[in-house]
């Protein structure tokens, strides 16, 4: 019995062999992933582009108005590049302004737990409440790009700042450097790391993670360069938009829509 | 004083300069060695990294790419109100359960508190900050006492998570009905 | 990384730290890297006012003072190395240094300092390492002819050469002396999203409280090595030190005050910020520490000690102790600068507290560590290079 069993699975793994080199198991690859990916392109067009960079100009738009502070998208950030605890590539503020016009604000790990209870011991009544999520800007003159002293942290030319985690010397200027305070060392790699906009899902057709799972689509993200796109026609209509900081001159690609004079 | 030196008054100075000047010629050979290849392609950093910067694993994909396989959960979850929640925000990464085409785990599937707990992220009335025209705001235990059920159900015991209204809209509909009957 | 996870917060209620600021990135070690660098440029300025700028009272600390910049120089990498996450990936610093990075030029400019402070101690010391090198025997024979480039003539036509690449070497060096620290305080000078840091006086403050250290750092070194070798000390010498230690002091500690009081009665949100800071976690070190007690003390025993004409008894005796003083001050600015300006969240409503971790690569114990290599290392280029010997001789020979 033993022995033709052992027959019968060397004769399976030379039917396997001839399989994986022949044309069926070509013609079979080719069926099953293309369908499979076919549905998951979310933003049209991008596995075509081979070149290095994109001819695309990628704006990022968070909607304060919409926001509800579900902490989805800090999850699904967490998940998405396993970031260590107490480190943040996003995460949201809650924001709450009393009746008068103090401004409290907390962002209990990040909102990774999302909010579960109410901000206690204020001493007046609130007059407004609202979430911020927050992210890497993506500056037009990103600080931490000028700083790093042996170029590990780059702009690419579609407008992406990235990190060259095989050539970070994690000298942490590029943290000091950041007006937005969204980078960090990671403690497992000891590298920068920062918030990519999600580059590697992007160049495969997918939206970023955060923007995926956003239940109430606060977070947008498209390209500038399409005049049909979502952010094109959001920032060309008179809604109130800003960026954070503007004072810094960083140019920031990410956008925020009903941004307050009390959000920094 | 030393009158007896063989050496040339300047030989330590042009023994100097030659020694510069190896140093010089040494450390453009040892730049050149070890400068990574792909390094100033496109700008001050190593080209390359582009490359490894797109093929970072993805680990989570979109709702449509887990209702491929699960197919019953698909027809509920996109018709309802709940169609803009992510599965993964509940169940966990996509990678975790499904790598490169082959399961590789199992996703965990919530239970009761933890259930109630998850719905809470989103609806929990006491966080004010939230644009009531989107979303349905809930304060437990008022809820609980105003439908007159037990204080420890959990949210699921009658909203189906997938799609928190088709329940409740399939009692309305018999109780419409039962209604319609009577007159 | 030593930072502080989740550390205290400053006050419950308003206090809001972005999440990534709760960690304090540059610790100790930061703190140390500009200290070290600043003794070395105060330490090549005071021989350089002896060796360019002709202050003959300031002849017996000349030579002693450029190999105590040696030592210092040696060490000024090690606290970066031991900051960096990957010391192995340092070098990238000088292969691919990015021209827009205000950090990346610190490799070149401390590799060329240190390729003309060793010259220029070289050049100085060639007739005593020849003399040295005939007596002795074995390997510091090989050594001594080493460090004399193998050239034993020491006619006048050789001596006057050397005295002319001294003089080119020293007259380079001090520009670059100033480059090296003001550059230093331009690493944090140009950092805009740090109000503490982003200050253009930011270069000219490390600049004169770089020279304010090296001439206390000198002055107690000198004395004590003195003391305890049983030598005797020129009380000149440490006159005029004084009067320098002062001189560069009411620079260093004016503009220091103004960079405040420029901030304060402009009043712009900046300055909120920095209020927040400076009467906040930043109380003790700053206002108590290092301006109350250890500038404003020093700043007045300095000028008392500069005015008026004191016993030789009196010099010795308050000289180390106000030299010691200065050296905890420019410490303690470093701290404030450095850490304090961390301290600070960029969301402008909140600051964290820092203490220090006493092991680990940017503890305490490492920082001490830190400290006393300079010292050990001074002891060991203090066998090679002696720092006393012959020194009338060789400058009579040299004015021959």
């Amino acid at each position: 019995m033993n022995d033709i069993r052992k027959e019968i699975e060397q004769d399976r793994r030379g039917f396997i062999k001839k399989v994986l080199g022949g044309t069926i198991a070509g013609s079979l690859l080719l069926v099953i992933p293309a369908t499979a990916e076919r549905v998951l392109e979310e933003i049209p067009g991008m596995r075509d582009e081979k070149s290095v960079f994109t001819r695309r100009q990628f704006a990022f738009i968070v909607d304060i108005t919409a926001c509800i502070g579900c902490g989805s998208c800090c999850v699904a950030d967490k998940a998405e590049y396993n970031v260590p605890d107490h480190n943040y590539r996003t995460w949201v503020e809650r924001y709450i302004i009393d009746d008068h016009d103090n401004v409290y604000v907390d962002s209990p790990n990040g909102g990774l737990d999302g909010y579960t209870k109410a901000r206690e011991g204020l001493p007046y009544p609130t007059r407004d409440t609202f979430f911020v999520p927050k992210l890497c800007n993506m500056c037009e003159k990103p600080s931490c790009v000028q700083v790093c002293p042996v170029g590990a942290t780059y702009k690419t030319d579609d407008g992406f700042v990235l990190v060259d985690k095989t050539r970070c010397v994690a000298c942490s200027y590029c943290i000091q450097a950041c007006p937005y305070s969204v980078r960090f060392i990671n403690p497992n790699t000891q590298t920068a790391e920062k918030c990519t906009w999600c580059y590697h899902r992007v160049r495969k057709g997918l939206l970023p993670a955060c923007v995926s799972v956003c239940p109430v689509h606060a977070r947008k993200f498209g390209d500038l360069a399409d005049k049909n796109s979502e952010v094109w026609k959001i920032l060309h209509e008179p809604h109130v938009i800003s960026v954070l900081k503007p004072d810094m001159g960083n140019e920031p690609a990410l956008h925020y829509v009903g941004l307050r004079r009390e959000v920094v | 004083m030393h009158k007896e030196s063989k050496s040339k008054y300047n030989s330590h100075l042009i023994k100097l300069i030659i020694a510069m000047i190896v140093f010089g010629v040494l450390a453009l050979v040892v730049r050149h060695l070890f400068m990574p290849e792909s390094m100033g392609q496109y700008g001050h950093y190593r080209g390359a990294d582009i490359e490894d910067q797109k093929n970072v694993a993805i680990r989570l994909q979109t709702n449509e790419s887990c209702f491929q396989c699960h197919k019953p959960i698909r027809k509920i979850h996109k018709t309802g109100v709940h169609r803009t929640v992510s599965c993964e925000i509940c169940h966990g990464p996509y990678g975790d359960h499904i790598t490169e085409g082959k399961k590789v785990g199992d996703l965990p599937v919530k239970q009761k508190q933890e259930i109630t707990h998850l719905c809470l992220r989103c609806h929990n009335k006491v966080i004010q900050a939230r644009p009531r025209e989107s979303i349905k705001m809930v304060g437990l235990p008022e809820h609980l006492e105003q439908k007159k059920v037990r204080l420890d159900h959990t949210c699921d015991q009658c909203h189906m998570v997938h799609d928190p209204l088709l329940w409740i809209n399939q009692a309305k509909e018999m109780i419409g009905i039962k209604e319609e009957n009577k007159r | 990384m030593t930072g502080v996870h989740h550390a205290d917060t400053v006050s419950a209620l308003t206090n809001f730290v972005f999440p990534n600021d709760w960690h304090v990135h540059w610790s100790l070690m930061i703190v140390l890297y500009p200290y070290i660098t600043g003794i070395v440029a105060g330490a090549f300025i005071v021989s350089s006012l002896y060796h360019v700028f002709g202050v003959k009272e300031l002849e017996p600390i000349s030579r002693f003072s450029l190999v105590f910049a040696l030592a210092f120089l040696a060490c000024a990498t090690w606290p970066l190395l031991l900051h960096l996450g990957h010391p192995e990936r340092c070098f990238s610093m000088l292969l691919t240094p990015n021209p827009t990075s205000a950090m990346a030029g610190f490799g070149y400019i401390y590799s060329a300092y240190f390729i003309l402070l060793f010259h220029e101690i070289l050049f100085i010391y060639r007739p005593i390492m020849v003399g040295l090198w005939h007596q002795s025997t074995g390997l510091k024979q090989w050594m001594y002819r080493f460090l004399a480039f193998h050239n034993d003539n020491l006619s006048r036509e050789s001596l006057e050469l050397d005295h002319k690449i001294i003089n080119l070497l020293a007259g380079i060096g001090i520009p670059m002396a100033c480059f090296l620290h003001g550059y230093v305080g331009f690493i944090f000078g140009g950092i805009k999203a740090n109000p503490l840091w982003a200050t253009p006086l930011m270069p000219v403050i490390f600049l004169l409280s770089a020279c304010v250290s090296g001439i206390a750092g000198i002055i107690l070194a000198y004395i004590l090595i003195r003391k305890f070798t049983g030598k005797s000390i020129d009380v000149d010498c440490i006159r005029a030190s004084i009067k320098f230690l002062w001189g560069f002091f009411i620079l260093d500690f004016v503009f220091e005050m103004l960079e405040v009081f420029s901030h304060y009665y402009m009043s712009t949100h900046h300055w909120h910020v920095l209020e927040n800071l400076l009467w906040g976690p930043l109380y003790t070190t700053y206002w108590l520490l290092q301006v109350k007690i250890f500038s404003i003390i020093p700043f007045v025993l300095l000028g008392v000690l500069s005015l008026f004409k004191f016993k030789d008894r009196v010099i010795l005796f308050f000289a180390p102790i106000v030299s010691l003083m200065i050296l905890i001050q420019v410490l303690l600015m470093r701290w404030n600068i450095v850490v304090g300006g961390q301290l600070m969240s960029n969301s402008t409503r909140g600051a964290v507290t820092f203490v220090p971790e006493w092991l680990g690569r940017e503890g305490i114990l490492a920082a001490i560590a830190i400290m006393m290599a300079p010292i050990v290392i001074l002891f060991v280029l203090g066998k090679i290079f002696p720092f006393w010997l012959g020194e009338r001789k060789v400058d009579s020979s040299m004015n021959s």
